[in-house]
């Protein structure tokens, strides 16, 4: 397993898993990716298969399971042709709530969605630059000033119900984000006029330098939409990108087809299933068993469990900030010396060595690949002494007991390695296991709580520090200054310094501690190229992704 | 007779009409709401109101029950909160995986609980029948999930000793492809066979017991029977209804309680689904699920409970 | 998924009618029967370790050491180690104290609303005790774990919600067990006779009809007991049930559960402490049942269950 850089999905010239390993033979793990999707016109016949059918299946049992084996030992030949009527059936974790991209939260959607389905003006690189790559946008121009953003939109593109795309039809389609209040119109804010100033020219004016503008852009504000489309975006997708919303099972799948009347570079595979298996273990083994042709992200400790033989291990950034949040506006997590000597209790390395040894150690508020982003993490070392110190000085020399408030889905092992790692100092933790649901009204809403642990997982997402209202109840006038500067900064290098001397002011202040910085660890079986590997958990671009015809 | 029928039949909607407020209360009492949910981390207090007011949530509850009950009577259980499609249907694509899963369970159950059953009760003063009733005793004390933890350890593909069965997930298309749906529900089925089979096992033998102490049986063997071919003959018979009720109730729990399985197996069905939808508080999908499955369960203790009437007459003397 | 097994148990096969009080003997009786021996054995051991668990683990719980995770079974660890290389013995250890907290207060609970409602049903004038059977027969067709689900929803996870969503469950399973029970000893001739020498309802129901419903009872309870500890497993694994800070037996489950294809032999020890401590409960259950069933105490015969 290597780390890996490559930028994804821009191009055709991936044609191998980017840490290069390749394997001639050796069994490919099954050919059932075929027989899961055998017979893609046919209709669903779910409902027409009565008891009696099911009663009278049970007598061939044994033979499937017999067909399944044999169909399971065939070898795979040696041949790289690629395979164009390919179906890639991708695991992934979390499924989106709804596919509405302008109500429905979550990087989840933006994974499924967009580059695949939906595209922008411009998109985001994966590569950890922050740079904003061309999508409907062929070429963009800043003014000196920076107030002003002409975008040249790119001719005879049109959604998949046939209107065309025009500079009028994306100026509309980012106003509505606007004018609705849509998710992601909060970035929007500087925002003077949309216009379109001929067929392919759309020019964005801002009341004030945003360095952050094409980042944005590069995310739901951006996106190109028919604004005069009826279709209900809780369950379809009207786009413009390489694959076409075929259908949605909720809690189990989603499956894409190819675009062929792709305005850029078609897709090289005719479909796309992404398969929603929240049960780490579950993944793991549809993996091994040859359900899926790659897991993303697959859980680190179970990676090592697979075959490397028959997939390729690759690991990629991700700006998933593992959050440990403090209640900064209640007592005693107001008292700095509590916070600092958290920090200190906590031995970030042994937690990473208890998730698999794939994630990254982090310091601040800021992870890599962000603009803003430093080293942080000398700032508070492990040390129990310290700690029990800072406690004692709190007067909390006698010990001191907090709640940490977490969402379920979180998973056991870093309550569990925190309530270790706390009781060594005299905190002792106790943890309330909640739904997100809860969460949210108990947590972010109400901000009722000492203690929470949440996967932070957008990036550019500095502002919560500076906005004291946010539910850490980080209330710092000069992080505030700092910030409010860097978002009206000229250059995203000035932006960036900026953000760096902030967060730095934040971590020192231990207004919460970063557990970890994910890193997504993606399984993909030979035969399968061009596989996305960084940001794969808001970002996946599949339409480079290829699959070897002989190994299908 | 018919009496008693509308009788319990008036009870029924009555007990569905409670159902329906009880569970609408309840649900309403349940912290956060499916604007903050669809809202996430990100939306501003905004947001989360504009996203309540689309989507009819800042409406009084009584009027938002009054919709959904007028809706039941029509037999329209209303639509998802978040996918907006309706929940008949999600319930019927999820029950397509669940009922299958019931009845392959029940299949087994009984394939496993009946003749063992019968068996351990003729021979009940032998070792072996013995045996086999500490046997079930054991199969039923341990927790489900380590049952189907140890088939998949044993024969589930990926991580077991023999490679042979799909370990966890169903197939995409469902039922277009039986072969491999069914495979997908050997073990999950198998799991569910095993539990249920044992607590089956245990009724069955002790109603052959119960059955064997009768007179009819000294009767029937008087008249030169044997002894196993009078409890075959006459003690069988009499034990199977009240057997069948118990399969109708282990049916009627197993609907709404397989989620376990569901979880473990990685099972699409009704289970995994309210504990999605209440995780969403996609309430109007909850509380139609929930409605849908106290029906059911209502209905098979009414079916069984008539059918008790109609076989036995004794039980119509006692209540009358 | 646990209520049809309670009512699986529950039949019991016809008893004599002949009132006899209860006699101290009866656990000396439960003694003699090598079911009840077992079970007496196992659940002493379960509640001695619960109790010693209060003092002494090998380990202390909290040791987390997560260059050790998962290390096989050792002198030292004797049943190895979990994810972060906590000791897995003195969380199985601790756990029994979960296991009986939950299995008491559970029993207790479902004994108080079986036999409150299950006699004051059968007691009632049938127009007045029907709403009460109306009542029942819907929280019946409620699954424990959708009150489970509900009550962990509202509340957070714990083994509270364990408690009260198993008590619940099997106390209205018991309440329509109760409630048939009586009803078939009230028509019974010697209440009959005891009703018409004058005996007042409630000394009545004391006196004749309880001592009656005690065998039953107590292979009903212990049912409960039994399936309140297999509802902790389940519950827990759902999220539903003890939390990561509440050392339980579900919980090393669900825990070694998510990582069966990297330490296959950690789902084993907990499944088989389970397994045993419920099968020893239902066993000591049967066994007083027989003990105290009339019928069964003069050299009754032991039957496999």
């Amino acid at each position: 397993m290597s780390d890996s850089t490559t930028p994804t999905g821009d191009g055709p010239a991936n044609q191998n898993p980017p840490d290069g390993t390749t394997v001639g033979e050796g069994p490919t793990p099954t050919s059932s990716v075929d027989d899961t999707l055998v017979g893609k016109e046919k209709k669903r016949r779910t409902r027409r298969w009565g008891i009696p059918a099911v009663l009278a299946a049970v007598v061939v049992v044994v033979a499937v399971v017999v067909t399944v084996v044999v169909v399971n030992n065939n070898t795979a030949p040696q041949a790289a042709a690629v395979d164009t009527d390919a179906t890639l059936t991708v695991g992934l974790v979390l499924e989106p709530t709804s596919l509405d991209i302008r109500t429905q939260s979550g990087a989840a959607l933006e994974q499924a969605l967009i580059g695949n389905v939906y595209e922008g003006l411009v998109a985001r690189s994966v590569d950890g630059s922050g740079d904003a790559l061309p999508a409907l946008a062929t070429a963009w121009k800043v003014s000196d000033d920076s107030l002003s953003y002409t975008f040249t939109i790119a001719s005879g593109v049109t959604f998949s119900n046939g209107t065309a795309v025009t500079a009028k039809t994306a100026a509309e389609s980012i106003q509505s984000v606007i004018d609705n209040q849509y998710l992601g119109s909060e970035y929007l804010g500087s925002v003077a006029s949309v216009e379109a100033t001929s067929d392919t020219e759309l020019v964005i004016t801002l009341t004030t330098p945003y360095p952050d503008l094409l980042w944005a852009l590069g995310g739901r504000a951006g996106l190109v939409l028919d604004t005069s489309a009826t279709n209900d975006l809780k369950t379809t997708a009207i786009g413009t990108g390489p694959f076409l919303l075929d259908s949605w099972k909720q809690g189990d799948s989603l499956t894409l087809t190819r675009n062929d009347g792709y305005w850029g570079e078609k897709a090289k595979v005719a479909k796309v299933v992404l398969r929603y298996i929240t049960d780490t273990n579950a993944a793991a083994n549809a993996l091994k068993a040859g359900d899926i042709d790659a897991l993303a992200p697959i859980d680190a400790t179970l990676a090592k469990t697979v075959d490397t033989a028959a997939f390729s291990l690759t690991k990629g950034l991700a700006s998933d900030k593992f959050v440990l949040a403090f209640n900064n506006a209640k007592s005693p997590l107001s008292d700095i010396r509590v916070r600092q000597a958290i920090r200190y209790a906590i031995d970030h390395a042994a937690i990473v060595t208890a998730r698999g040894d794939a994630d990254a150690l982090l310091g601040g508020p800021i992870p890599e690949g962000d603009p803003g982003y430093e080293d942080l993490t000398g700032l508070y070392p492990h040390d129990v002494a310290k700690a029990k110190s800072l406690l004692a000085e709190a007067g909390y020399a006698d010990g001191l007991t907090l709640t940490l408030t977490v969402p379920s889905f979180y998973g056991d092992v870093l309550p569990n390695l925190l309530t270790s790692q706390l009781a060594e100092v005299g905190i002792t933790l106790k943890t309330d296991s909640v739904e997100f649901a809860t969460w949210l009204q108990d947590v972010y809403t109400n901000k009722d709580f000492e203690l929470s642990l949440v996967d932070h997982a957008e990036s550019h997402d500095f502002g919560s520090w500076a906005n004291p209202d946010y539910y850490f109840g980080f209330d710092n006038a000069e992080v505030q200054s700092l910030f409010a500067q860097s978002q009206v900064a000229k250059t995203e290098e000035e932006s960036a310094k900026l953000l760096a001397q902030a967060a730095k002011i934040v971590s020192q202040e231990a207004a919460a501690d970063w557990l970890i910085n994910f890193r997504t660890v993606t399984a993909v079986r030979n035969g399968v190229n061009g596989f996305p590997v960084n940001e794969i958990n808001s970002r996946l671009d599949l339409g480079s992704v290829s699959v070897d015809k002989a190994a299908s | 007779m018919a009496l008693y029928v509308l009788r319990r039949l008036g009870l029924f909607a009555v007990g569905l009409f409670i159902t329906s407020i009880i569970v609408f209360v309840v649900l309403r009492v349940l912290p956060g709401d499916v604007a903050q949910v669809i809202g996430g981390i990100k939306a501003t207090p905004e947001q989360v109101a504009d996203i309540r007011v689309r989507y009819g949530l800042d409406q009084p509850l009584i009027v938002q029950y009054f919709d959904w009950f007028g809706g039941l009577l029509h037999g329209d259980l209303g639509r998802s909160l978040i996918t907006n499609s309706p929940i008949q249907n999600e319930l019927a694509e999820k029950l397509a995986v669940t009922l299958p899963l019931c009845v392959l369970g029940i299949v087994v159950a009984v394939v496993i609980g009946i003749p063992l059953g019968v068996y351990a009760a003729l021979r009940h003063d032998t070792r072996f029948g013995q045996l086999v009733g500490y046997i079930a005793q054991a199969a039923a004390a341990v927790p489900v999930l380590w049952t189907g933890l140890l088939l998949i350890l044993l024969v589930g593909k990926g991580v077991g000793l023999v490679s042979i069965l799909p370990s966890q997930g169903f197939p995409l298309d469902g039922w277009a492809e039986p072969g491999k749906a069914i495979a997908a529900l050997i073990l999950p089925a198998l799991t569910i066979g095993i539990v249920e089979g044992a607590a089956l096992l245990r009724f069955t033998r002790s109603a052959v017991l119960d059955a064997m102490g009768q007179d009819y049986i000294r009767t029937a063997m008087s008249r030169g029977l044997t002894h196993t071919q009078a409890v075959l003959q006459h003690g069988v018979p009499n034990a199977s209804l009240s057997v069948l009720s118990v399969i109708g109730l282990q049916i009627a729990s197993l609907i709404g309680g397989t989620v376990v399985i569901e979880t473990l197996f990685a099972l699409p069905g009704l289970g995994s689904k309210l504990v999605t939808d209440v995780g969403n508080r996609d309430l109007i999908s909850v509380q139609g699920t929930i409605v849908v499955l106290t029906a059911l369960v209502l209905f098979i203790g009414l079916a069984i409970d008539i059918a008790h009437r109609v076989i036995d007459p004794r039980q119509r003397r006692v209540t009358s | 998924m646990t209520s049809q097994r309670a009512l699986a148990v529950s039949y019991r096969p016809e008893r004599s009618r002949a009132r006899r009080t209860l006699v101290p003997a009866w656990l000396s009786r439960t003694w003699r029967r090598p079911h009840g021996a077992f079970g007496l054995v196992v659940v002493s051991i379960v509640l001695l370790a619960a109790a010693v668990s209060l003092f002494w683990t090998p380990f202390p719980l909290l040791q987390a050491n997560t260059d050790q995770g998962w290390l096989p079974p050792s002198p030292q660890h004797l049943l190895g180690t979990d994810q972060i290389g906590r000791d897995t013995f003195s969380w199985l250890l601790a756990g029994s104290r979960t296991t009986v907290l939950v299995a008491a207060a559970a029993t207790a609970l479902a004994a108080v609303i079986g036999i409150l409602l299950g006699t004051v049903s059968a007691s009632l004038a049938p127009r007045l005790a029907e709403p009460i059977v109306v009542l029942v027969d819907i929280v019946v067709a409620f699954p424990v774990l959708l009150i489970a689900m509900l009550l962990a929803t509202t509340f957070g996870g714990s083994i509270l919600v364990v408690w009260v969503a198993v008590g619940i469950g099997a106390g209205v399973n018991l309440a329509r067990i109760v409630r048939s029970e009586i009803t078939r000893i009230n028509a019974s001739d010697y209440i009959l006779a005891s009703r018409a020498a004058g005996t007042g309802s409630f000394s009545r129901l004391l006196q004749h009809v309880l001592p009656n419903v005690a065998p039953l009872l107590a292979v009903q309870l212990s049912v409960t007991a039994g399936v309140a500890i297999l509802a902790e497993s389940g519950l827990t694994f759902l999220g539903y049930g003890a939390s990561t800070t509440e050392a339980s037996w579900g919980r090393v489950l669900a825990d070694a559960q998510k990582y069966i294809s990297v330490a296959p032999a950690s789902v084993i020890w907990p499944g088989i402490v389970i397994g045993l401590t419920v099968l020893a409960i239902n066993l000591l259950g049967d066994a007083i049942g027989e003990a105290l069933d009339p019928r069964l105490q003069s050299g009754g015969k032991t039957d496999g269950d």
